[in-house]
């Protein structure tokens, strides 16, 4: 038992002992020989790769596994003292609370009201116990003025903290939370990791959440647990995790670690303020930028994409509003451009438009050769062999664009996640390459929701060699460090009018939500990336002398993303 | 996108009814529709459901029942009028078609079709006010202690309509989006597609309802009376609608025979009848009461340490209220509803 849980008293809010899971015709385990505790009261962040297991750990910490989806099961899983094999998910749900990582599935309610009341209601709780425990964890979450709207008129932000809500009312001990920043913007993400924490200390609820975002996370967190193939890597405080990645799996470290990483500064910051210190305390003066004068201005020439006066009007239900107003823009072939703003800034609706899916009320906007991928690239798979989907010489020729010629008579199904991203590119590609295979514009709606580092390295590969052909890209996201590294400009939306453009270095330095991990400890223009901020601390006079250790630098140049 | 037909919280009063007065007022038009072939009663009542859905702000969803009904009524009155060859007035022969035989078409058969296909406009349109008003989750509630495994069913159905349809609306929009290059989509892949998905959608929807603890069956908790002012006018203006409808049935104010010659009858009951049935469409308006702020001449107080003044005269006295109420202080008007 650890230390918090001794000092207490209490049981473990979970307490999982040598536990193994197969999946129904599954080939092979997806658990296997998991031992893990998570104290009352303790911020136990959950960090892996895609399909390394946390959501089915967090599955079976809430009863899902095995009782919703079959297969076998070996060892023990206690939940708050009672045993998560034996009872279900209902009988566990007064002690454990699951949000998953789609909101939209997670609510089954017509009004957010009777969504957070329904797990009470279902409890058997008096109505006036009901009716307080609601406006309690509405308070709590900040949601109150939600409580009488319909569902489907939340946004994905709106719909997590009703989720979470939800999954809070009973005040359950134990939280689980599988990747619930994933479809937030960098602003809404931090709000959520930080009202977590608030509700871990004020509350005292035990939280186990699962991210792959883990710079946003990381300082929030008591203790990390890396699983890897599904058993555990690594169970240990942030730091030692930290020094853990750099060893054996660099792709789960932050922005800041690989920051100091490359420089040589030791110890390792598990956040910004971790790693601000460290550096305020060593620097004598302050860092200069090596690029600060940058140009904004837009170079002339041929265009890929151009909207002049856009307006866009959409209707919810309640009624039509203005979601893009009067935007200029423009983007030249073989630019990479990084489409950013909050939640409803109006970033999908512009790629809608620009792919004629919406019309705009008035304006024009003008896109050559355009291929639009959706956020959810299954969408565009409908048939059984990849060959099926993209026949003829055109279909090939997509197919080759995006590297995967290769897999022709495979079945989509059987392709991962990020083979299937690039064959739904292709579809969209099909037949919009000129004579030489070279697509006009290429636009992609959030395409790194839920991925680990490597499939964003490989996606960051695919834009570059697009850009090299002469593409031009547009890439929608909230991702700030997949940005910083593929973009050449950022275009910040802000309700619908361009707020910011400009170089991404510029862009992404100069703010405080929408700037890199990188940025926000340095506070240098221009430096986004840890590689070139690494360089700046390497040649920069400094006290930093005292903190390098030799051993440990990977050398600013290495390794680059 | 949402779907027209929706519900979306407003605190009219059709919203803040119960579930069963909302059903018995509209159930009541839904079944003068069912029981009458009058079209001025059939015409009435549909103004009526029309009237009832746009005081209670539900102009979206009377749209589009009224497209549909429409649409629906169009198709009934040319099926009537083909299939029926009853009736003197021939407007049209189109001789001996296959399977339909010799048809002729007569202003009769057109007539009765028009009687029916307003009959089903009426449904439709009380059917999506009932949808946009009437708060989904608090019908399930109702219904959960009565009939548990149709109310799990009809909760996860209900939560399906709107995923499915917005999955629905992704895959077209994936279709659209496929380059000309690639194979074209027919509908009947997408719909496969769609199945397939929502198959899956299911699934996590099922998770979520174990997870809220639905499996642990009917709740033993006391139920909270959910109160509501309106529920009185609205089983009123149902009882008065049905049995006006009844009486009326009774003594004739059902006065319509299409066949042989189109008689619509006009008199004093079948008016009456529309008189009742229009006028229940105001049943959810809203009364905004007039808050009327009246003065209240407040008796004079004697203030016991000041002998043989009232406050008025010794705020006089002072010049100003040092302390206590002034002479033109609001405090002093009271305010009644």
């Amino acid at each position: 038992m650890s230390e918090l849980a001794i000092r207490r008293g209490a049981a473990p809010a979970l307490a999982v002992e040598q536990l193994s899971y197969s999946y129904p015709r599954a080939a092979a385990p997806a658990l296997l020989d998991v031992s893990l505790e998570v104290a009352p009261g303790e911020f136990v962040l959950l960090a892996g790769r895609s399909a390394s297991g946390k959501s089915t750990l967090l599955r079976a910490a809430c009863g899902l596994v095995p009782h919703f989806h079959g297969g076998e099961v070996e060892g023990r899983v206690e939940v708050a003292g009672l045993d998560a094999i034996a009872a279900g998910p209902g009988e566990l749900a007064a002690a454990v609370g699951y949000v998953a990582q789609d909101p939209e599935t997670q609510v089954v309610s017509t009004t957010v009201a009777a969504e957070i009341e329904l797990p009470l209601e279902m409890r058997g709780d008096g109505p006036g116990d009901r009716a307080r425990a609601v406006e309690e964890v509405a308070l709590a979450l900040a949601i109150p003025h939600l409580l009488g709207r319909a569902v489907d008129t939340l946004s994905g932000g709106e719909l997590q903290r009703v989720a979470l809500a939800a999954a809070l009312v009973t005040r359950p001990r134990l939280v689980l939370l599988d990747e619930p920043t994933s479809q937030l913007d960098p602003v809404s993400g931090d709000e959520l990791i930080w009202l977590l924490r608030r509700l871990n200390e004020e509350w005292g609820v035990a939280v186990l959440l699962a991210e792959h975002r883990l710079e946003r996370c990381l300082a929030a967190a008591d203790r990390v647990v890396a699983v890897e193939d599904g058993r555990i890597g690594f169970d240990g405080p942030p730091r030692e995790f930290l020094a853990w990645t750099r060893e054996f799996d660099p792709t789960l470290t932050t922005p800041a670690a690989r920051l100091f990483s490359l420089a040589g500064i030791e110890p390792l910051p598990v956040g910004v303020r971790d790693a601000r210190r460290v550096l305020e305390a060593s620097t004598r003066g302050a860092l200069v930028s090596p690029e600060q004068h940058q140009s904004t201005a837009r170079p002339k020439g041929p265009r890929a994409f151009e909207a002049k006066g856009l307006w866009v009007e959409l209707d919810s239900g309640d009624g039509a509003r203005d979601v893009i107003r009067s935007i200029d823009l423009t983007v030249a072939p073989g630019e990479r451009v990084a489409l950013m703003g909050r939640n409803g800034a109006g970033k999908s609706t512009l790629l809608r438009t620009a792919a004629r899916l919406i019309d705009p009320v008035a304006g024009r906007v003008a896109a050559e050769r355009m291929a639009l991928l959706t956020q959810s690239p299954s969408d565009f798979l409908v048939r059984e062999r990849v060959g099926d989907e993209l026949p003829g010489e055109a279909g090939l020729a997509a197919l080759r664009a995006v590297g995967m010629e290769h897999a022709l008579d495979a079945d989509p199904r059987d392709l991962s996640g990020g083979e299937r991203q690039r064959l739904a590119l292709a579809i969209a590609l099909a037949g919009r390459l000129d004579g030489d295979g070279v697509p006009g514009l290429v636009a992609l709606d959030e395409p790194t929701r839920g991925m680990d580092r490597g499939r964003k390295e490989d996606l960051h590969a695919l834009v570059e060699r697009l850009a090299a052909q002469g593409a031009a890209i547009v890439i929608a996201t909230h991702d700030v460090e997949f940005a910083a590294e593929f973009a050449e400009r950022v275009v910040l939306l802000g309700d619908g009018v361009v707020i910011a453009d400009g170089p991404s270095a510029e862009i992404l330095s100069g703010g405080w939500y929408f700037a890199t991990e990188v940025a926000r400890v340095l506070d240098v223009p221009g430096v986004v990336t840890p590689e070139k901020g690494a360089a700046l601390l390497v040649d920069s006079p400094s006290e930093l002398s005292g903190h390098i250790d030799p051993q440990s630098s990977e050398g600013p140049g290495e390794g680059a993303g | 996108m949402r779907s027209p037909f929706a519900y979306i919280p407003r605190r009219g009063p059709l919203q803040s009814a119960r579930p069963g007065a909302a059903v018995a007022y509209l159930g009541a038009l839904v079944v003068v529709a069912f029981l009458y072939s009058s079209p001025p009663v059939l015409l009435a009542a549909g103004v009526a459901a029309c009237l009832a859905g746009r005081l209670a702000g539900a102009r979206t969803a009377v749209r589009a029942a009224l497209r549909m009904g429409f649409a629906l009524a169009l198709l009934i009155v040319v099926v009537n009028a083909l299939v029926v060859d009853r009736g003197e007035t021939v407007l049209a022969r189109l001789g001996e078609l296959p399977i339909l035989g010799q048809v002729d078409i007569t202003l009769e058969a057109i007539v009765a079709g028009v009687s029916l296909g307003l009959r089903a406009a009426v449904t439709m349109v009380a059917f999506g006010v009932y949808s946009a008003c009437v708060d989904p989750d608090r019908v399930l509630r109702a219904l959960r202690p009565i009939a548990a495994r149709s109310a799990l069913t009809a909760t996860l159905v209900s939560r399906l309509v709107p995923v499915t349809a917005a999955d629905a609306g992704r895959l077209r929009d994936a279709g659209r989006l496929r380059g000309p290059g690639a194979a074209a989509v027919g509908k009947g892949a997408l719909a496969r597609r769609l199945l397939a998905g929502s198959l899956d959608r299911a699934v996590d929807v099922a998770a979520t309802l174990e997870l809220r603890g639905y499996s642990l069956g009917v709740p033993h908790g006391r139920r909270r009376p959910e109160p509501s002012r309106y529920d009185a006018r609205f089983y009123a203006v149902a009882a008065v609608v049905l049995a006006a409808a009844i009486v009326g049935k009774v003594i004739g104010a059902d006065d319509f025979h299409p066949y042989p010659t189109i008689h619509i009858g006009l008199g004093a009951p079948t008016l009456a009848v529309c008189a009742v049935v229009l006028a229940s469409g105001l049943a959810p308006i809203r009364v905004a009461r007039r808050q009327v702020r009246r003065r209240v001449a407040s008796p004079p107080r004697r203030t016991p340490g000041v002998r043989g003044l009232t406050d008025r005269e010794r705020a006089m006295l002072l010049g100003t209220a040092r302390q206590g109420v002034s002479p033109r202080s609001p405090s002093r008007e009271v305010d009644r509803v």
